[in-house]
């Protein structure tokens, strides 16, 4: 590919509950691990895209959080900016810094996020759910977040006969992941059943509460870069081999299917800028706030049939040692929600994969992957395609 | 759990465009903006037709009919204010003129809500205001 554009270097910390950190110290711990783990030079980072952290958190996110980030590591971007579009945020940083690259503004952009998630039980879930809910005609009926993703997969039982434990099948898989990820913060607790996600608290029909991800707190970076930035500093970097953007609604009850919600249409863009298509993928990371995006997604993205999503998680094949791995950190079901940065873990595990650094449950086949990301409720899509060779 | 304790159910906020549809609600009846220029009913209200950009805008009598195009049963209360009514029913109504609007589909058992149910508009008093709410059709 002309002006290739490759990711060259990641680093994630560990979601975790950091009450000792703000947003603002979670950041320093991103870059510290990032220098620390890739020996990073200040002409590395020629560009810096970052989210404000803390956005769900009551009004105290920094949105310059570029502008004290590059001061502090002494750098002055060509390229920057602070930008928000929730769990897409960080696809799209991505895109934007391929944008960038490709047209000279600069060689290497950092992208890199920081996230609080407030405690939903005292009061986090009524905050959310007036940032994503329109406030006249939606909030006034009782928003709340797993009630909203809900309306996609009760359409989905109704239209296809889906089952609410072919969704938990997507937890179970998610789990058996994450036990093989040191990172994720499950690592270390039992496997999953489709009982136990049956048989755990009901929260919104058809979800329990191991159809939900686990909130907690984090952050990651990705360090994009041009094809001889890239080269020096990866030994196997991932080629931006495509990339889509879509945005449908911001209110739920907007979209205007729930059944082609905006993931496969950019999926379908990316795949038509890559050349390629859903059948050249051999693994996929997809943005889980619930069980049902996996599920529903894979069908977007052309990777499994119409209908068949339930059946496909059923078949144990997106498990370790499946034909067609998902989700392989355990997913923000399972390795944890990092709140404002959530949407950087699936881009990280994609790259690791493609770069063959992803220890203990590195994939034998990861020469192409698809990972697609989304903000809001379900309303604005990233799909990015990664490959071994530009 | 003491009514006493859960707080007042939250009331829209007054967007640009929608006076109306809310004043309208409060006396009990259901109106859908209306675009002059493309003869399109749409949902929600606001100042300019979301398929023509049109601002030449009047209101239609809704028929009040609709049907269920999904739904949650929610068992776990966002917030104080839905302590009492958990289970509710959070939904995504079809309307019969077409576009789709968000309720709480009312006076039934939760259990019993099905995708394609047809439902019939009601009002649900919350002070100030009355906000359009969804019951099933009862034939």
């Amino acid at each position: 590919m002309v002006d290739a554009v490759a990711i060259a270097a990641v680093s994630e910390m560990k979601p975790a509950r950091y009450p000792d950190k703000d947003g603002h110290a979670l950041y320093i711990e991103v870059v510290r691990q990032l220098l620390a783990e890739w020996h990073l030079k200040p002409g590395d980072i020629q560009g810096l895209l970052a989210c404000p952290a803390g956005m769900a958190g009551g009004g105290n996110a920094d949105i310059f959080v570029h502008e004290q980030l590059y001061e502090e590591l002494g750098i002055h971007p060509l390229y920057g900016d602070t930008m928000n579009a929730g769990g897409a945020t960080y696809g799209y940083m991505v895109q934007r810094a391929a944008l960038a690259i490709r047209q000279g503004l600069a060689d290497s952009v950092l992208c890199i996020g920081a996230g609080k998630f407030p405690k939903v039980s005292t009061g986090g879930a009524e905050m959310m759910a007036r940032m994503v809910s329109h406030e006249a005609f939606e909030f006034p009926y009782g928003t709340f977040i797993p009630a909203i993703y809900a309306q996609v997969a009760t359409r989905h039982m109704h239209e296809f006969g889906t089952t609410a434990e072919q969704f938990a099948e997507v937890a179970v898989s998610s789990r058996e992941w994450a036990l093989r990820n040191p990172q994720a913060a499950t690592y270390g607790t039992e496997p999953l059943t489709v009982a136990k996600v049956r048989a755990s608290r009901p929260i919104a029909t058809p979800f329990h509460l191991y159809d939900c991800s686990i909130p907690l707190e984090g952050g990651a970076a990705i360090l994009v870069a041009n094809a001889s930035v890239a080269k020096r500093i990866a030994r196997q970097p991932a080629w931006l081999l495509g990339m889509g953007e879509y945005h449908s609604h911001r209110n739920i009850h907007q979209a205007a299917d729930l059944m082609d919600i905006g993931c496969g249409r950019a999926g379908r863009m990316a795949y038509e800028r890559a050349g390629l298509g859903p059948g050249d993928m051999q693994f996929a990371q997809i943005y889980d706030a619930f069980s049902v995006n996996p599920l529903v997604f894979m069908e977007e993205l052309g990777l499994c049939a119409r209908g068949k999503g339930g059946a496909f998680f059923a078949s144990g094949a997106t498990r370790p040692g499946g034909d067609f791995p998902v989700n392989t950190y355990g997913g923000l079901l399972s390795f944890g929600h990092t709140g404002d940065a959530s949407g950087l873990s699936m881009i990280v595990e994609g790259a690791r994969q493609v770069m063959g650094i992803a220890g203990d449950r590195q994939l034998p086949r990861a020469d192409i992957g698809v990972v697609h990301s989304y903000g809001g409720m379900m309303s604005e899509h990233s799909t990015l395609i990664l490959g071994r060779q530009s | 759990m003491n009514d006493e304790t859960i707080p007042a159910k939250p009331l829209p906020k007054m967007t640009p465009g929608a006076e109306h549809y809310w004043h309208s609600a409060t006396r009990e009846q259901f109106v859908l903006p209306h675009c002059t220029a493309c003869d399109k009913v749409f949902f929600y209200p606001r100042v300019w037709c979301p398929q023509c950009l049109g601002q030449d805008l009047d209101w239609v009598h809704a028929s009040g009919h609709g049907v269920v195009y999904s739904f949650s049963v929610v068992h776990q209360a966002p917030f104080p204010a839905y302590r009492g009514d958990v289970p509710y029913v959070l939904a995504v109504i079809e309307l019969a003129e077409g576009p789709r609007m968000m309720a709480n589909v009312l006076h039934c058992d939760p259990a019993t809500v099905r995708v394609g149910m047809p439902v019939e508009v009601t009002f649900e008093d919350r002070g100030e205001i009355k906000i359009p709410q969804f019951q099933p059709v009862h034939s």
